[in-house]
């Protein structure tokens, strides 16, 4: 079941870039079946695992995948943005687009499920291509696509210069998930620095984001959802699952160094957020600063701050996805992604700016929706974790994302009517499928987050309480 | 050591006799065949017999036998490497037959029957003399083949490959000698002796010998002939001289380096090719930033990539000698599928290696920009292919011989060439349709398949990688 998770989009989006049948009404169609299909997949593959050896030398490798633990709920995310995404489709040239949302949502299925290092890192260059391929064929400048490729790359490379390290040290890259590997020796500080460069550009983190606002702006609106609320996970998710897991001593002793890029991530995005005026980089800042709120969480080595983070991941994936998706929306209503162009949209087209209002409070950290939950518990964390500066940072950095995201939305949809814009119409029903999955999972998840809370730290307790008592 | 020659010695020199005889029966098919057949005659039947020979050495792999008193070792290890050399010929032949204009092609086809038959000695090669013969055997075929073409920048090709070439060996020649006077004997058994150790001629002779490879392999600082050959001569020739002539030189050179070095002052002597293969790596991968020539890139490319291997091989451990030849076997097949794909746009004015003809490819014809990329992506090192796992086996061999550093700068060089790949795959796919639709022949059955092979195998090679295990002994 786990493999069919990876296959299945692969494969259908390689068939749909091969076979050129051009018709965009059942290109979405296919994508949005295929999709589903993986949803329920991934809904019934809880707790399944995989394995087939690959190397025995000179270590021993398996495509070993499983969806366990914190890769269940990522992979739900991913289904469910990909899912989103299809529907939210409306560019030219749609059958490669969404051929490419397949392929990218099956190379990222893998990043999420692999149990091994290699095939994690095998996956993890994987899931660059169709990002880059987009950027190339749809965004508006090319440089754009080097940053991100090359950034990424080189975090790439680090990541498997790292995995061949860790392979000949420990023997068996086959080691994800497991709890007692644990690497030291002189070799381990370059081997986690290995990894956590290349955790620290996907995530991003300052000084490593300069790719990512450009990125953001530049990929059409439902991939960038997906971009952003999933494969931005994949460096935070590789902090908990690989440092914290095999290397806890040397995050231990670097955190001082993550807990300050986090908070300066924090503050930076945020501040930077409040001056921009292309809409999808408000919002790519934004991601900056809630992010690095994570980075603080994960740093923290506290429990309720790890399972805080989790709730954060999910949550943050679900609104910057809805976030992005409506964005596209107003961007391919309105011809403009201006703030000071856009203005008085809302009182047209009501369902587009309700959309964007949940997606907006979600993200500033209204109580009910999820974004609030991931918050508290982390602050509560990391502050019994007695980082108290760090704390109140975040703290300012949530303020701060009220004005910047009621900013955003009151610059879109109130005000007077701009009068040289476009007047279209309201949400279709088409795009109001695509968002509402996404509102309804942040109301479910702000009211009742046990489900993902209850569940989870358990592999970790392990090496944070052992960090915490150390 | 006088020895009678038998039965056996004969018998493990046959897969090369089959190549070399091989040509004369294309020769006097090309001769007999009429004018309409005649070129599929004649690749046909250098086909077969690269085909045969590839069949029949196979057999010896489990064997490990020294032929004529030492002078050539059939092994796994030889095997292995004269089944590189026959795919690379194969493949070579293949784009003649892809892309050609209806000339009699016999005399060609046998000429690269003979070189290849001179790679196919020099996999075995167990003595200094072997090594010169069947290296020079290679280069004298390649010198015609590099000028049999109507361009003219195939004649300066020529030349300059002739030229420089021959100083090569002059090298190489110069540091046999002083090697022999050193040790003795030519045989490479010999030159194991510790009491070397302490001889000038030694030292002089081995650096001499190192000069003449290096020179063959075309690393840095000796490359600069490698981009104007490769872009002077044939397409299928540079094919060759990419696959086939860099094969040869690297068994030759592993051979030397795990078998022939005194134990005691490996790491000494050994170091200034772990620089040579260090700079290779960063200079190949720079250097294809400029390139606007599918062939110059492949040049600079494979320089890198040898740089590749060695970092494999640095270290003389016997999963490094596994993987170098994983790595080759992968190399191999990158590049043949590359070329492959270049022949399916060429055309009786134009070989179709200029890069400029490659923007807009992707609409175009998707299939071919497709299996292009996925070939350049392959030589960069994405997964799914082999050139992915062909870079963490070496990483991690590096890594646990004590070569990090060399594995530092392959990691650094593999994000440099990124770039270089990726521009032309951008071109590929750029949206603006500027690019002069420069359409070649619509469809080559031969090329198309042989590319697709080359795809299939370089996947396959990722899932199941096999490695020879019976590589060592070497010397006996």
């Amino acid at each position: 079941m786990v493999f069919a998770l990876i296959l299945l989009p692969v494969v259908v989006g390689l068939a749909m870039l091969v076979v050129r049948v051009e018709n965009a009404q059942a290109s979405k169609g296919v994508g949005a079946l295929v999709a589903l299909a993986t949803f329920v997949m991934a809904v019934a593959a809880r707790g399944d695992e995989q394995s087939v050896r690959w190397l025995s030398r000179p270590f021993e490798s398996s495509f070993h995948f499983g969806a366990t633990s914190i890769s269940f709920w990522i992979v739900l995310l991913l289904a469910v943005c990909t899912f989103c995404a299809i529907l939210a489709t409306n560019v030219p040239r749609t059958r490669q687009f969404v051929a490419q949302l397949l392929v990218l949502e099956g190379a990222m299925m893998g990043v999420f499920l692999a149990r091994d290092l290699l095939v994690f890192a095998l996956f993890w260059d994987l899931m660059l291509l169709p990002v880059f391929f987009v950027l190339l064929g749809w965004g508006a400048h090319a440089p754009t696509a080097w940053r991100y490729f090359i950034y990424n790359f080189a975090g790439g490379l680090t990541l498997l210069l790292a995995t061949a390290a860790f392979g000949a040290l420990y023997g068996s890259t086959d080691v994800i998930g497991r709890t007692g590997v644990h690497v030291v020796g002189a070799w381990a500080p370059w081997i986690f620095w290995g990894f956590a460069f290349a955790f620290l550009v996907k995530t991003p983190v300052w000084p490593l984001h300069t790719w990512m606002p450009l990125t953001y702006a530049d990929t059409p609106g439902p991939m960038v959802s997906v971009v952003s609320a999933v494969q931005s996970k994949a460096g935070l998710y590789g902090f908990i699952v690989i440092c914290m897991a095999f290397l806890p001593d040397y995050l231990k002793e670097y955190a001082p160094i993550l807990i300050v890029l986090g908070a300066i991530s924090l503050l930076y995005g945020a501040f930077a957020s409040l001056t921009q005026t292309d809409v999808k980089r408000v919002v790519a800042y934004s991601s900056l600063s809630h992010l690095g709120l994570i980075v603080i969480a994960i740093a923290s080595f506290n429990p309720l701050a790890l399972q805080g983070a989790l709730v954060y991941i999910v949550a943050h994936g679900l609104f910057s996805a809805m976030l992005f998706l409506v964005l596209g929306f107003v961007e391919s209503r309105e011809e403009t992604r201006t703030l000071t162009r856009l203005g008085g949209i809302g009182a047209a087209n009501p369902k587009l700016a309700g959309a964007l209002c949940i997606a907006a409070l979600a993200a500033l950290g209204l109580p009910g929706l999820a974004g609030f939950v991931g918050e508290i518990i982390i602050l509560i964390g990391v502050f019994q974790a007695g980082l108290v500066w760090p704390a109140i940072l975040a703290l300012v950095a949530i303020v701060l994302a009220s004005a910047y995201m009621l900013r955003l939305y009151q610059g879109i949809m109130n005000g007077p009517e701009v009068a040289d814009l476009p007047v279209r119409s309201d949400l279709s029903w088409m795009e109001g499928i695509a968002v509402a999955p996404l509102a309804l999972a942040l109301v479910v998840l702000g009211v009742d987050p046990h489900a993902v809370m209850a569940f989870d730290t358990s592999a970790y307790n392990a090496t944070t309480s052992q960090g915490v008592t150390r | 050591m006088t020895q009678s020659v038998t039965a056996n010695d004969w018998y493990s020199v046959a897969p090369l006799s089959i190549v070399a005889v091989a040509a004369l029966v294309v020769l006097l098919a090309d001769l007999l065949a009429p004018k309409s057949v005649n070129r599929y005659v004649a690749i046909g039947l250098g086909a077969a017999g690269l085909i045969v020979a590839g069949i029949d050495a196979a057999y010896a792999f489990h064997s490990n036998y020294a032929a004529f008193g030492g002078a050539f070792i059939v092994g796994g290890f030889s095997v292995v490497f004269q089944e590189i050399v026959l795919a690379g010929a194969l493949g070579s032949l293949i784009l003649y037959g892809a892309m050609g204009d209806g000339k009699r092609i016999g005399g060609t086809v046998a000429l690269l029957l003979w070189s290849t038959s001179g790679a196919m000695l020099m996999a075995g090669a167990g003595n200094l003399m072997t090594i010169f013969l069947g290296l020079e055997l290679l280069s004298l075929g390649l010198y015609c083949l590099c000028g049999l073409s109507d361009r003219p920048t195939a004649r300066e090709a020529a030349l300059k490959y002739l030229i420089l070439s021959s100083m090569a060996s002059g090298f190489l020649v110069y540091g046999m000698a002083l090697l022999f006077g050193a040790s003795g004997s030519v045989a490479l058994a010999d030159l194991t002796n510790p009491m070397l150790v302490s001889s000038p001629l030694y030292w002089c002779g081995s650096g001499l010998f190192f000069v003449g490879i290096a020179f063959k392999l075309s690393l840095v600082p000796f490359h600069a002939w490698a981009p104007d050959v490769y872009e002077g001569a044939p397409m299928p020739v540079t094919a060759y001289m990419s696959v086939v002539t860099k094969a040869a030189t690297i068994a030759v050179l592993a051979r030397f380096i795990y078998a022939a070095v005194p134990s005691t002052i490996a790491a000494q002597l050994l170091l200034p090719i772990w620089v040579i293969a260090a700079i290779s790596m960063i200079v190949g991968n720079v250097g294809m930033l400029a390139q606007h020539d599918l062939k110059r890139l492949i040049a600079y490319s494979g320089i890198a990539q040898v740089g590749y291997i060695l970092t494999a091989l640095a270290g003389g451990t016997p999963l490094g000698m596994r993987y170098a030849i994983y790595y080759l076997a992968a190399y191999t097949f990158m590049n043949l599928g590359a070329f492959e794909v270049a022949a399916l746009l060429s055309d009786e004015r134009e070989e179709g290696s200029r890069l400029a003809n490659y923007r807009g490819l992707g609409a175009r014809r998707p299939v071919a920009a497709a299996l292009m990329t996925f070939f350049l992506l392959a030589m960069a090192g994405l997964p799914p292919t082999a050139g992915f796992l062909g870079k963490i086996l070496i990483l991690t061999t590096s890594v646990s011989a004590g070569y990090a550093w060399l594995g530092v700068v392959l990691i650094v060089g593999t994000a440099i060439s990124l770039y270089a790949y990726a521009k032309v795959i951008r071109a590929m796919y750029a949206r603006d349709e500027h690019g002069h639709a420069h359409d070649a022949r619509p469809a080559v059955p031969l090329a198309w398949i042989s590319a697709v092979a080359c795809c299939v195998i370089v996947i396959a090679m990722t899932f199941y990688p096999l490695t020879p295990s019976n590589i060592l002994p070497l010397v006996r």
